[in-house]
């Protein structure tokens, strides 16, 4: 479904990703962990072109990135979910998800209304259409920022870091949506902090350390039987 | 001193005509200069380079250079690309809207960059254009923030359009310098004059607060 190889990104004299190689398949939950700095954030933003890799092949879907001249095309197909949210503040939680579709797909007004409605009730949501982003909590913004996501009907779904910014009672109940997300077959690959979540929902779990895949492996490996010493650093601490 | 009341009432109604022209040239600047201000405001800080070159020297121009000289120009130079006599109104929109757009294209600028990044990621991330997502989601954000900075800036020029009375516009200025001609009773009629601009500016002002505290009363919803 995403396909990276060879990448390298830099901001100005500094490398943050050198090299990476990855393919996620369909259907496959891939979470990225490791400490801040890493490049795991600047990795997730390669695939969908919010950053614009140095040097490399991103392929999503099977259509190569390249720039500006398809890039809006493939970002249909690439759902994100950002740490703060990104909600629009100007607009109600129904207007947030009929906006793009809309614009974007030449959706009509009712059709994407009953969608967004259909995705609210979704993300357990449905009695907060009306209301603007700043009347919802942190954990509602973010379902909400969820559903806006998926009401393009995107492929996979990039999620970076979706409960840092949230307090501890709400991380829950973004956590289901996006479990449910996944057993429903949503290809994602997630940037996170949970270790919890990460082992019980992800099918494979990368260590990213010094701009590049150090390790990976399904979640027992990972987190059973850690083969670098980083890795096992990193994790007795937050474990 | 004398101060001839009666000639004030008399020359009111004159006054008043011409308080509704300042009125009228202003509206219609404030308007080219929104529309003027708001384009070249985007295209500052968009990525296409010659348009952000246009932008910088046009505002750097009509900031840089006095509302009253760039009323000459625009009037007499008119004349020489059209090859007709400078229609009055024509020129006075057009420079004051010109003027004007070059301030609020910087009051644009700034309030376009004080909304948060995150806002362009998400709208792209959802396959919105670069334009799309200046349309749809930065600039109705932007622009209810700098409706302060807006207000101030056409009390501004409301004042300000009291030099096209240099192109012969009969203006309230204008109006009240050719009675001033007749009458020789400067001090009651620019005293007059000043109390309608003063009421005139006092009533946009208003109107901004007002505007203001809705938008923020949506803003808390």
């Amino acid at each position: 479904m995403i396909v990276i190889e060879n990448l390298h990104k830099a901001f100005g004299e500094v490398e943050v990703l050198k090299g990476v190689n990855l393919h996620i398949k369909p259907q496959e939950v891939v979470a990225l962990i490791g400490p801040s700095g890493s490049g795991k954030s600047t990795l997730l933003r390669c695939m969908n072109y919010l950053e614009e890799p140095t040097s490399g092949k991103v392929t999503v879907a099977g259509t190569p990135l390249d720039g500006e001249a398809n890039i809006n095309k493939v970002r249909e197909e690439v759902g994100m979910v950002f740490q703060r949210f990104n909600l629009f503040p100007h607009m109600t939680a129904l207007e947030n998800i009929m906006l793009a579709p809309m614009k974007v797909k030449k959706v009509s007004q009712e059709e994407a209304q009953k969608k967004a409605r259909e995705l609210l009730e979704r993300v357990g949501l449905a009695d907060k259409a009306d209301n603007y982003p700043s009347q919802l909590s942190g954990g509602q913004q973010q379902r909400v920022a969820i559903a806006r996501a998926l009401a393009m009907e995107p492929k996979v779904m990039l999620f970076d870091e979706p409960t840092s910014a949230l307090d501890p009672e709400m991380v829950g109940e973004v956590l289901d949506v996006m479990r449910s997300l996944a057993k429903d077959g949503m290809t994602m690959a997630i940037v996170t902090h949970e270790m919890g979540f990460a082992r019980e929902v992800a099918d494979r779990v990368l260590f990213i350390d010094g701009g590049g895949i150090l390790e990976q492996g399904t979640p027992a490996e990972i987190f059973e039987h850690p083969q670098q010493e980083r890795t096992k650093s990193f994790l007795s601490k937050v474990l | 001193m004398d101060f001839n009341v009666d000639l004030v009432i008399q020359s009111f109604p004159l006054l008043l005509l011409g308080a509704g022209i300042t009125i009228k040239i202003t509206a219609l600047s404030v308007a080219v200069g929104i529309v003027i201000g708001l384009f070249m405001g985007i295209a500052r800080i968009g990525r296409i380079k010659i348009f952000r070159w246009i932008a910088a020297i046009y505002v750097d121009f009509f900031r840089g250079t006095p509302l009253l000289i760039q009323i000459f120009l625009v009037y007499f130079a008119l004349p020489l690309m059209t090859g007709q006599r400078s229609d009055p109104y024509v020129a006075a929109i057009s420079a004051c809207g010109l003027n004007s757009g070059a301030y609020v294209a910087e009051i644009f600028r700034s309030g376009i960059q004080s909304i948060d990044k995150g806002q362009m990621e998400a709208g792209r991330s959802l396959g919105m254009t670069w334009v799309q997502t200046m349309r749809y989601i930065v600039v109705p954000q932007a622009f209810k923030r700098v409706i302060p900075q807006l207000g101030n800036e056409f009390i501004a020029l409301l004042k300000d359009s009291s030099l096209v009375s240099v192109i012969g516009f009969e203006e309230l200025t204008r109006r009240g310098q050719l009675i001033i001609a007749k009458t020789y009773a400067s001090v009651e009629i620019w005293t007059c004059v000043a109390i309608i601009y003063l009421i005139m500016t006092l009533t946009i002002s208003r109107f901004v607060a007002f505007l203001e505290w809705r938008f923020a009363k949506d803003d808390r919803h």
